[in-house]
């Protein structure tokens, strides 16, 4: 793989909640770099503060210490491709209405935004659902829409945060494709949040395990495989055990 | 099939709890000194006041006058009421300097506004417009307010990554998601309103079903209070039943289609 630039720098980053009488650090000295296209993946337990990590890298949440630094400046709020793990969409809103939003909020005229999202909508595969209600589609198709509104921000970041927890076993499969798919068709830096091992070594250029109390980085695996990786692929079970054993439990 | 069996069932129960009702009336109404008109009479009295005026109006215009104070006084109560509950609910500032104001005067009952409300509009349109106001207001207010702050959290944070501003916000992410808790508060608004209507002929008009049913007491005339008191009853319960179709048209995304 040709030598790729930085785009995201994660330095020194802490996060503490302080709550009434306790403290809780969640994050601690985060050290992550992001480079430009790659797909990577966070992978980490449950409740172990990915989200927070995320939330912070999209300017949702503020950090205790450290910082990101995106290496071609901040993006501004809605200039970042975000997929929910529970899909957030706008429930009153369609299919068109959820896809176009960004672009509306932006002020975009109407017929150019709906144009773009158009075009996002047929890449998700939901072209003929334009005027659906989000409530007529199964969650695979919901999260179809989510990311279709993540990719309408036309951001060359896309933060995915367990996009696909909420799905069964076999709409999963089929969505890990579409994300792969998409990201080869439209090539942008994908930063993918996981706990599940197996969906992180079929996605990642890279993963980042998180682990420990509180968070931190444990270790990082490049997974040398050709895309499509096979689950059953001796390099695959390989890298899977490895990563299972150097994760913690989380009951 | 068993679907259509259990929707006969339940239709029979509906059915045989009015009977029941009938029944346990014609046997009231039978018994010595119970003053209660038997459930012929109340209909023949019900068929003379649909087409002979009593104070100048027949049942149905009577109905009319009622529902035309509800109407108009619905029509400041839903507007100033959802601009304060949204006020409320997504104005920390605003919640704070109003807030308090606003919890002491809401448990105040229409009813006891009755009086001031006289000696301030007089005993005309005015004074009954205000009262149903009243007690059409605080609902609206409250379900807003409350539907404001139970969104959640992840709409609004969608919302802010999706590059809202804080007007944006509001409108197309807050507002929206808050209807079906204003819709709520616009259905308990109507009954109470409607309360609040008869509660406030009762005491001064010359129309309305409020002042008929007064007539009929003063008058002794039992039948004609019986049939006010249905009529009042129907009204109420096929207002509700339009709001809830409302809600099906405003929000249908609150209605699960079976997949």
């Amino acid at each position: 793989m040709a030598v790729q630039k930085d785009k995201i720098i994660i330095r020194g980053l802490s996060k503490t909640f302080y709550q009434k009488n306790k403290v809780v650090e969640v994050l601690k000295n985060i050290n992550i770099t992001v480079k430009e296209n790659e797909f990577l993946v966070l992978l980490g337990p449950g409740q172990c503060g990915k989200t927070v990590l995320l939330n912070i890298m999209a300017d949702l949440d503020k950090p205790t210490e450290g910082e990101v630094e995106f290496t071609d400046g901040r993006p501004e709020m809605g200039n970042l491709g975000i997929v929910f793990q529970r899909y957030a969409l706008f429930p009153w809103k369609t299919v068109m209405g959820n896809v176009e939003v960004n672009q509306k909020f932006k002020g975009t005229p109407k017929e150019k935004r709906q144009q773009a999202a158009q075009k996002y909508i047929e890449l998700v595969g939901l072209q003929g659902f334009e005027n659906a209600l989000p409530q007529a589609l199964s969650g695979g198709m919901q999260q179809r829409v989510g990311i279709a509104r993540a990719y309408a921000t036309e951001s060359d970041i896309m933060l995915l945060d367990e996009p696909f927890g909420a799905l069964d076993a076999q709409t999963r499969y089929s969505m890990e494709d579409e994300i792969l798919r998409m990201w080869e068709q439209d090539k942008r830096t994908v930063i993918f949040v996981t706990n599940n091992v197996e969906e992180a070594i079929y996605l990642g250029d890279r993963i980042i395990l998180l682990g420990g109390h509180p968070t931190g980085v444990k270790k990082e695996y490049v997974p040398e495989m050709p895309r499509p990786r096979n689950y059953t692929d001796v390099a695959f079970l390989k890298l899977r055990n490895e990563i299972v054993n150097n994760t913690d439990l989380v009951l | 099939m068993n679907d259509k069996i259990r929707k006969v069932l339940y239709g029979l129960l509906s059915v045989s709890a009015l009977a029941l009702f009938v029944v346990g009336w014609v046997a009231v109404s039978h018994m010595e000194g119970t003053m209660l008109p038997t459930p012929p009479a109340t209909f023949t009295r019900f068929i003379e006041v649909m087409s002979a005026p009593i104070s100048k109006a027949t049942l149905p215009v009577h109905i009319w006058v009622s529902l035309r104070r509800v109407l108009i006084a619905f029509v400041f109560a839903v507007t100033i009421g959802i601009s304060l509950g949204i006020g409320l609910g997504w104005s920390a500032k605003f919640n704070a300097f109003f807030g308090p104001l606003f919890e002491i005067i809401r448990p105040i009952p229409p009813i006891a506004w009755i009086p001031m409300i006289i000696i301030w509009f007089g005993i005309g349109e005015t004074a009954k417009i205000v009262i149903v106001f009243i007690g059409a207001f605080t609902s609206i207010v409250l379900n807003t307010s409350a539907g404001i702050r139970a969104i959640d959290p992840l709409l609004i944070s969608a919302g802010k990554a999706l590059g809202a501003n804080r007007r944006q916000l509001l409108i197309d992410v807050a507002f929206p998601a808050t209807i079906p808790a204003i819709l709520a508060g616009i259905r308990t608004a109507l009954s109470s309103g409607w309360m609040c209507v008869v509660a406030a002929e009762m005491i001064a008009a010359r129309q309305g079903v409020g002042f008929l049913i007064v007539r009929g007491q003063e008058s002794g005339d039992t039948a004609l209070i019986v049939v006010c008191m249905l009529a009042i009853g129907i009204v109420s319960a096929l207002l509700s039943t339009f709001l809830s179709k409302m809600e099906g048209v405003l929000c249908p995304w609150q209605f699960k289609k079976t997949k």
